[in-house]
């Protein structure tokens, strides 16, 4: 696919989900507030009621800063999940026009999924703001210029991860006719081990050192560390690596799913 | 009230018929349940990990309370989930009409017509785990509060139930209640937490206008030495309220519905 081409669909993406405006940032900013403010009484509760100043290496402040990147950093690695279903392209044989489209279906959704986050980005940008007025000085002192460039690289790795992590499960639409439920399940599982619901330095050592080889801490709990500067660039270097190495598997493993399941399409649709 | 009863059984008989048809996703529905009840253990068990307390429980005390929040979910994804999700759709095109003109009432109708079979079965998966957090809880519970305790959660399932299509009514005015709805379920994850996390006006808020305090929590504090007079009058009483109020705006909707051009 042209670069203009990929670009044109990116930018018709964004363009889209910007139209829902009123919606969209009522939305987005009561979600966000509900979410934090459940996160703030839990922790609130946790180091209250256990009588420790820090927990798992975390102080209160630290604890909260950590969850809104989980949560900001979140909404780039997961994009809009809604409007890149892939299953539902095949549930509904909407596929069959990417069949004689001269673009490749996953270079299309691609570059959907990219366009899908430049609300996302501006999110980031106005909640970040926002809330560090909320978050102690001491806390935000950690972040450095040279850790949001990093972890810039890490999060648009963490998304292509997410891509082809999600996109052999929704594959199985080929098979099945309701795919829905698989994909929570997905989410499930990156939410609880990829340190989405919890940082994963709260969890016993034999499941950090499990989770460390596995894919979902790279979608955000890595990228999260390394924007606050608790990675060093050798750690850095090596968990690039292993998600590099999940992304090239992964995109195996997709491609695998998506020829099978194209000898299985029909094209009947709903 | 027969009537009624029976009206539901038919329900449930064509939901069964057509969750059988879906066989791969019925098995995958129940899975995905139990990953959810798999997950919430982990959050807690790791939280526990770093404390002996939360919102004044012990990990014993979440376990009951974590059985209440799988039983309540599994009810609302059995009895009114795929209902409350048609509704807004059936006033935007208009299909409503079919329901209106039927001689039962159209609130029920509309609120129990999909039984979701396949979540039937996590229904018994949660009440098993339920049955598993009391017994094993390490002193004695009386019977007396077990039995309110029931009668409690039923009481906050339907309240918010009740509270939930707050969210969708709208729809009678305003095109689209996805908003909306998608607020309520950001919103209703607060009752998955034990309600004495919340302090001050939060928690004033959770047990009157946004009583989301009252569908879990507190049902479960019966067990827990809360006194159940004021806890029971407490439930009950949100519940017959936002029922009231819910059935009011309900009608008021209704008398706003113009067909396919609503």
């Amino acid at each position: 696919m042209s670069p203009h081409l990929f670009f044109q669909i990116f930018s018709l993406q964004a363009r889209r989900i910007f139209s829902y405006r009123a919606e969209f940032w009522v939305n987005t900013a009561a979600g966000f507030g509900i979410q934090f403010l459940a996160i703030y009484c839990l922790w609130d509760a946790m180091f209250r009621e256990s009588g420790q100043a820090e927990i798992g290496g975390y102080t209160f402040d630290g604890m909260l800063l950590y969850y809104v990147a989980a949560i900001l950093l979140g909404k780039l690695v997961r994009g809009r999940e809604r409007e890149s279903d892939l299953a539902n392209e095949i549930y509904e044989g909407g596929y069959t026009r990417y069949i004689i489209y001269p673009v490749r279906f996953f270079a299309y959704k691609y570059a959907q999924n990219l366009g899908g986050l430049v609300p996302a980005m501006v999110q980031v940008l106005l909640f970040g703001a926002v809330i560090s007025f909320v978050v102690a000085e001491s806390a935000l002192a950690t972040i450095s210029l040279s850790g949001i460039l990093l972890a810039g690289v890490a999060v648009a790795l963490a998304n292509l991860l997410h891509f082809l992590l999600k996109a052999p499960v929704q594959g199985v639409a080929f098979w099945a006719d309701n795919v829905w439920s698989l994909d929570v399940m997905t989410r499930f599982v990156i939410n609880i081990l990829g340190g989405a619901l919890l940082p994963l330095d709260l969890y016993p050592d034999w499941a950090r050192s499990i989770l460390h080889w596995l894919p979902f801490e790279y979608l955000t709990f890595f990228p999260v560390r390394v924007l606050l500067g608790q990675v060093g660039f050798a750690e850095f270097a090596g968990g690039m690596a292993i998600a590099a190495t999940w992304c090239v598997l992964l995109a195996l493993l997709a491609r695998t799913v998506w020829r099978r399941g194209d000898r299985q399409y029909t094209g009947v649709g709903i | 009230m027969v009537r009624y009863l029976r009206l539901y059984a038919y329900f449930v008989r064509f939901s069964f018929s057509r969750a059988m048809e879906f066989r791969v996703d019925f098995f995958f529905r129940i899975f995905m349940d139990c990953l959810f009840y798999a997950v919430q253990f982990a959050f807690f068990g790791v939280l526990y990990r770093h404390t002996t307390l939360l919102g004044g429980w012990n990990q014993e005390q979440v376990w009951v309370f974590l059985g209440g929040v799988f039983v309540t979910d599994a009810v609302i994804m059995t009895v009114f989930a795929n209902n409350t999700w048609w509704f807004p759709l059936f006033v935007n095109r208009g299909d409503l009409d079919y329901y209106l003109v039927r001689p039962v009432s159209s609130l029920f109708f509309l609120n129990t017509r999909d039984f979701a079979a396949n979540s039937f079965f996590n229904l018994v998966i949660a009440l098993g785990l339920l049955i598993w957090a009391l017994l094993r809880y390490p002193e004695p519970l009386a019977a007396g509060s077990v039995v309110l305790y029931l009668f409690l959660l039923g009481s906050g399932i339907l309240l918010v139930h009740a509270f939930h299509l707050c969210f969708l009514i709208p729809v009678f005015w305003i095109q689209s209640t996805r908003g909306l709805d998608e607020m309520y379920w950001v919103t209703q994850h607060l009752m998955e937490r034990p309600d004495r996390i919340y302090r001050g006006w939060l928690h004033r808020i959770l047990v009157s206008i946004v009583p989301l305090a009252l569908v879990i929590s507190y049902p479960t504090s019966v067990l827990f030495g809360a006194p159940p007079l004021r806890v029971a009058l407490h439930v009950f009483g949100a519940t017959a309220l936002f029922w009231l109020l819910t059935w009011r705006f309900w009608r008021w909707g209704i008398r706003n519905y113009a067909s396919a051009s609503s």
